[in-house]
């Protein structure tokens, strides 16, 4: 860059140099309205709009008059113009730029990130406890309605640390305090779920080879009747107006005896 | 002015419970805190209404809408014999109510046929949605062609036993659901064929080109009715399943349960 800076001191002179600056000031002027009306003209045609409505951050702008288009769109024309006025001010020679630029070039992306990684976080957090609320909605219980808000904030966390770890805060230990998180999760799910994962693998291996089908008599362990209908976790066996309905684990570990006569 | 009024009041003067045809939230809303039960009815509770009765279908004929709502209603014991009620629905708008229809509750004949729905084997949803397949098939035919087509839902375990395979099963080792909306028109397709559909209690399409093998005495269905309606009929005698055919000749979808008839639809009001 301090080479840009003398290589036109040495071409140009100072007053052109100031009238490029200032072009240049002008340019970028136009340059990050563009940007800006791009952004929203890109969230309109892409339906992001629509994904956005009612979230958090979409409220939170709308109470300053803005939307997140309108946010997204500020934070980009606001950095090419940060470039524009820098780029100006190296080219006009007006300070000594070159440590600043180097800084603000290293920081500037990041901070960029920062900001939609929040951005991004806050709208992918909410839409996913709309979803996870909208799949547990014929489950009336109370306690079922903690699971979206965990959702949330699980997103919300993961969000603020990935900006917080871009602006350089140090973030070892909430990386640390994650990391016990999402292994405690996984291990609840394991233990919780380790009936279901097996009957489930079982089931597509079942499902796929249909070693006997809706209609068989079969035995399973000392349960003998004729199989009514078969899903990816489970048999149903129905003999003399019982219904079994055995776990394909169990299928699967204890073997089927297909009767034929 | 005061006559139309007068009239307007004698028919919602003491009627024991309202039937709502609507999901429109705000319309619900309005009947909330009235003293006099609102009953819900449509084919999905929309407006999350405490006391609701689904519809098998979107009933076209405001006759048939509100009797299957009372049928419903008062399986369900919300609604004894002798209660007067009124019916808001819509008849011409799409969106709005502007009909008002009181009704005896026991002006109709039971004919059990939201008992073929909710106190099936099959799921109700898969009783329905074989329902819309068999009115799709007989309002379109196949390629302009009036089409029959036999379908027998739930016990499928039971009714495998009691048929045997004209050819080979086109449906062995998939896994097609009749919920899934590729299914009207493979269905349509496989209609040529001869034979019943077996599906499950949970809607998978187990088998078509099945030939029925019940026991055919006991048989109460209407003379005239052709070997296709027999077979159905009859397996539903001899299990627990369900039969739903399509008529080839006349073009009319029925429902047998327990070896009668239950339901007689005409798939062109639809």
């Amino acid at each position: 860059m301090v080479n840009l800076a003398e290589q036109i001191n040495d071409v140009i002179s100072a007053e052109t140099a100031f009238t490029l600056a200032a072009t240049v000031l002008v340019l970028g002027l136009v340059v990050a309205y563009l940007v800006w009306r791009w952004t929203h003209t890109l969230f309109r045609r892409t339906g992001l709009d629509d994904v956005v409505e009612g979230t958090t951050i979409e409220r939170g702008a709308g109470r300053f008059g803005t939307s997140t288009a309108g946010i997204v769109g500020g934070l980009l024309a606001l950095s090419v113009y940060g470039v524009a006025v820098l780029f100006a001010f190296n080219v006009a020679q007006v300070f000594d730029t070159s440590v600043f630029w180097a800084q603000v070039t290293a920081l500037l992306p990041k901070l960029l990130v920062a900001a939609f990684a929040v951005i991004v976080g806050f709208i992918v957090g909410d839409e996913a406890e709309l979803v996870v609320q909208e799949r547990l909605r014929s489950v009336k219980l109370p306690e079922a309605s903690v699971l979206p808000r965990l959702v949330k904030y699980s997103i919300y966390y993961i969000a603020a640390l990935i900006a917080l770890a871009q602006v350089g805060v140090a973030t070892t230990a909430l990386l640390v305090l994650l990391t016990a998180y999402v292994f405690g999760v996984v291990l609840l799910a394991a233990v919780a779920f380790k009936d279901l994962l097996a009957s489930g693998a079982a089931g597509i291996y079942l499902l796929l080879n249909q070693p006997y089908s809706i209609g068989d008599e079969v035995r399973v362990d000392d349960r003998r009747g004729i199989v009514q209908e078969m899903t990816i976790f489970v048999t149903h066996v129905e003999a003399d107006g019982k219904e079994y309905i055995i776990p394909n684990s169990r299928v699967f570990r204890g073997g089927i005896v297909r009767i034929r006569e | 002015m005061s006559g139309m009024e007068t009239v307007v009041e004698e028919i919602i003067a003491d009627v024991d419970a309202v039937l709502l045809f609507s999901t429109d939230q705000s319309t619900y809303d309005r009947f909330e805190g009235d003293e006099r039960p609102t009953i819900v009815v449509g084919t999905d509770n929309a407006v999350g209404a405490e006391v609701y009765v689904p519809l098998p279908l979107e009933f076209a004929q405001t006759s048939a809408r509100v009797r299957f709502g009372i049928e419903g209603a008062i399986d369900q014991g919300l609604l004894e014999e002798d209660d007067e009620v009124v019916g808001l629905t819509q008849s011409f708008s799409e969106s709005r109510l502007d009909t008002a229809v009181r009704v005896r509750a026991d002006e109709f004949t039971h004919s059990g046929v939201y008992d073929l729905f909710v106190n099936s084997r099959a799921d109700s949803e898969v009783v329905r949605d074989v329902l819309e397949v068999a009115i799709e098939l007989g309002r379109k035919g196949q390629k302009g062609k009036p089409v029959g087509a036999l379908f027998v839902v739930g016990d499928a375990g039971k009714v495998m036993n009691k048929s045997r395979p004209l050819s080979y099963n086109p449906f062995e080792k998939s896994h097609v659901d009749v919920g899934d909306p590729i299914v009207n028109v493979m269905l349509k397709e496989f209609s040529r064929l001869d034979g019943a559909f077996v599906i499950s209690d949970g809607g998978k399409i187990v088998s078509a080109y099945r030939y029925l093998e019940p026991g055919a005495e006991g048989v109460d269905i209407p003379k005239g009715l052709g070997a296709r309606h027999m077979a159905g009929g009859a397996i539903t005698r001899d299990t627990n399943a369900v039969a739903i055919v399509l008529s080839e000749s006349d073009g009319m979808v029925r429902a047998f349960k327990a070896g009668s008839l239950v339901l007689e639809l005409d798939p062109e009001e639809y």
